[in-house]
């Protein structure tokens, strides 16, 4: 029988409850969003202690369907304001789900300073104590844990960043190769786990109940529908676009589109591009290795498999992995055209516990405020390996994030939504991404918008790109994307599932079967927004209103090169998407 | 040459390699590295993409995705940028077959015209991530 696993940072005490009824069908984004529907007080201040700090596998997260490996965690977000999920690939989330814990709720505050850890096998749950890690370099520090718990034990972790309480800390979780590299990035969660005292969840599930099936044969059907999806997809299959190129196959696409945010998004094509893409970091290592190398999973389980690895001129592995929206943010949004000096960044981003997107940002606006010259990686290299690491007052202003930094410059381009720097999309070049921006329930997110088979999103209407009125279209990305982070499939399937209808009856089956439950394609929909239906009462009741649904007003009156538009959607379309319309 | 033009290639990807074997009377200059290349080209007025790709050697079956000025033109499966006529400053991008721009990444963005028609008469009207069947 599945459990939650309740953790109390006042006290140093950690118990484990039943599963309530109406929690049952829930887990991943459902999960965590629900609880903190149910217990957080939305106006908390997120690093006082009433804000509660919440992990949960998804649905299927551990289980043999193929790339379920996902985690979410939720809180109340030190960076927006607003209610958070943030999901991140890592076997650390199927060990929890092994281990038949649904969810850790950790709450409270600690009355005296330390670091703490807690350690979650089969046999319960343990704190020790966690000084001796603090402050310390993760990529020096994760190796050291694993001596001491094992090889096959899961890290989560957070850097010097969280241990600040930086609004742009994430949560660290190991890679397959236990590397300290996988985050639950955005939104600040490493401050929440700081503000806590928890410096580590380390969990290991041997011997554990692993995860239950009720009805085998439909779950089986299910992940085998869904694994041929996957594997004879363009995006998704073996040597496809994800697996040779990595996420980063989409900068040259992006870039010639005219909508690669360049220089604090002050033009929509960067010249440099080209060197920082996908297929520049492909053929980059093949010229420092001497072969082909195709990318490897983040997580055991996962078969599109786009993580890559990127190597010095040595052939020595620098960092893993440079994501579309890290080669992005510390690239192009700062004017860096070289791998090398952007896989140094990343490392750096790793190293200190921070989300590279909004580091990207910070850098920009930084840039952009005179403090340094777009395109000058060494100060970026500084600001980061110096100022954020030794908590220097620049360091302090750059960790809370792009508003703050704009803020302490005196700079009107802060390009945020609800205070979340932007992902590597223009919304004045791409209308859609802009509008997914606006009103995701995250701040700006370009995770809170995939698309599933075009018969679901015709539910309850036509759906038509070109209708003048897209927030029908933009509400079922949310919706759809909602059940996605709670079925612990990553975001990616969503490419194949578009495409290929059994894949998607396959999404279904494999949650039907798990569940024992008789789920059709409108449930998809339905359960999607029940999830929205948690997160936006939470932010309307933590102030938030159809005010904060819009993109920075700089966008309006600024025309981005090339194509030299600007943000024309009207907010009444913005205001239609969760409207009573 | 007076009834020449100059356009800006680009060419991403394993596609790249076609820049280096275009014949060199039309090239004005041309930079070809193994992920990318940057070619300006004087092609005679009123060529098309077609014309384009003829010269490049550029076989159909490794072409991804077109634009045209930074509107998106064709994707693999949709291949609608065959007869659009190119212009004196134009610049084009073509992708290898690998290369993809999923639906939510490209919702509202610039399309050129032609292809813009062709997902118009589309009974998904262009929402899908590929237009090509899955492999056996």
């Amino acid at each position: 029988m599945a459990e939650i696993l309740r953790v109390n940072m006042t006290d140093r005490t950690a118990t484990f409850e039943e599963v309530p009824e109406k929690y049952q069908h829930l887990a991943g984004r459902g999960l965590t969003s629900t609880i903190l529907y149910d217990e957080v007080d939305p106006t908390c201040h997120p690093l006082g202690p009433n804000n509660k700090l919440v992990f949960a596998p998804g649905l299927l997260t551990g289980s043999v369907a193929p790339t379920t490996a996902r985690v979410s965690v939720g809180g109340k977000s030190p960076l927006t304001g607003t209610i958070k999920e943030s999901n991140a690939g890592t076997g650390w989330g199927q060990q929890l789900a092994k281990l038949g814990i649904k969810a850790v709720v950790v709450e409270g505050h600690p009355k005296e300073e330390g670091w703490w850890g807690l350690q979650v096998t089969k046999d319960g749950a343990e704190f020790f104590e966690a000084d001796e890690y603090a402050g310390r370099s993760l990529y020096e520090m994760a190796p050291s844990i694993f001596e001491r718990f094992g090889d096959r034990a899961g890290m989560m972790t957070i850097g010097v960043a969280g241990e600040k309480k930086m609004t742009m800390a994430g949560l660290c979780f190991n890679d397959r190769e236990n590397r300290p590299s996988r985050y639950s990035g955005r939104g600040g969660l490493g401050a929440v786990a700081g503000s806590k005292g928890l410096k580590f969840i380390i969990v290991d599930d041997t011997d554990g109940p692993g995860v239950e099936i009720a009805d085998k044969d439909l779950f089986d059907q299910g992940r085998k529908k869904m694994l041929n999806a996957l594997r004879s997809h363009d995006i998704t299959k073996p040597k496809g676009g994800l697996n040779t190129y990595g996420t980063a196959v989409l900068v040259n696409i992006v870039n010639e589109a005219g909508g690669y945010p360049t220089r604090n998004f002050r033009e929509g094509r960067f010249e440099k591009a080209a060197a920082t893409s996908g297929e520049a970091i492909f053929e980059g290592n093949q010229e420092r290795l001497g072969e082909e190398l195709y990318n490897h999973a983040c997580s055991p389980g996962c078969v599109i498999q786009c993580s890559n690895t990127w190597f010095d001129e040595d052939g020595e592995e620098m960092v893993s992995c440079i994501e579309y929206e890290s080669t992005w943010s510390l690239g192009a949004n700062c004017g860096i055209g070289d791998l090398d000096t952007i896989g140094k960044l990343i490392w750096l981003c790793n190293d200190l516990g921070i989300d590279t997107i909004e580091a990207g940002n910070v850098i920009g606006v930084a840039m952009d405020s005179g403090l340094a010259e777009f395109g000058d990686g060494e100060t970026a290299i500084k600001w980061l390996d110096e100022d954020i690491r030794q908590g220097t007052h620049l360091g302090h202003i750059l960790g809370q994030g792009t508003d703050f930094t704009a803020n302490a410059f005196g700079n009107e381009r802060s390009p945020t939504v609800k205070g979340q720097g932007m992902p590597a999309y223009e919304p004045r070049a791409i209308k859609g991404i802009g509008m997914t921006y606006a009103i995701s329930t995250m701040g700006a997110d370009h995770t809170s918008g995939y698309t599933i088979a075009p018969e679901i999103l015709a539910v309850g209407g036509d759906v038509d790109q070109f209708d003048v009125d897209k927030a029908e279209l933009v509400r079922a990305f949310q919706q759809t994307t909602a059940f996605i982070d709670m079925s612990g499939h990553c975001l990616f399937i969503a490419f194949a599932i578009l495409d290929i209808a059994e894949g998607f009856e396959g999404l279904v089956e494999e949650c039907n079967g798990l569940l024992g439950t008789d789920w059709t394609g409108d449930d998809v929909t339905r359960i999607g927004q029940e999830i929205l239906d948690k997160e936006l009462a939470f932010n309307r009741a933590a102030g938030f209103t159809a005010a904060d649904d819009r993109v920075p007003e700089f966008m309006r009156y600024e025309p981005l090169p090339p194509h030299d538009v600007t943000w024309d959607v009207p907010d009444e379309t913005l205001d239609a998407v969760f409207g009573e319309a | 040459m007076s009834d020449r033009m100059t356009v800006e290639v680009w060419l991403y990807g394993p596609v790249s390699r076609y820049g280096k074997e275009i014949d060199q009377d039309l090239v004005q200059d041309r930079r070809v590295e193994a992920s990318y290349g940057q070619l300006h080209l004087r092609l005679r007025e009123g060529s098309t993409v077609t014309d384009l790709l003829e010269h490049l050697k550029l076989p159909p079956e490794e072409k991804g995705i077109t634009f045209i000025n930074g509107n998106l033109a064709a994707m693999p499966g949709v291949d609608t940028d065959r007869d659009v006529e190119l212009h004196d400053g134009d610049r084009v991008g073509i992708s290898h077959r690998r290369s993809m721009w999923p639906f939510q990444y490209r919702f509202g963005a610039s399309l050129d015209e032609t292809l813009r028609d062709s997902f118009r008469e589309r009974k998904d009207r262009g929402i899908h991530h590929a237009y090509t069947e899955p492999d056996e």
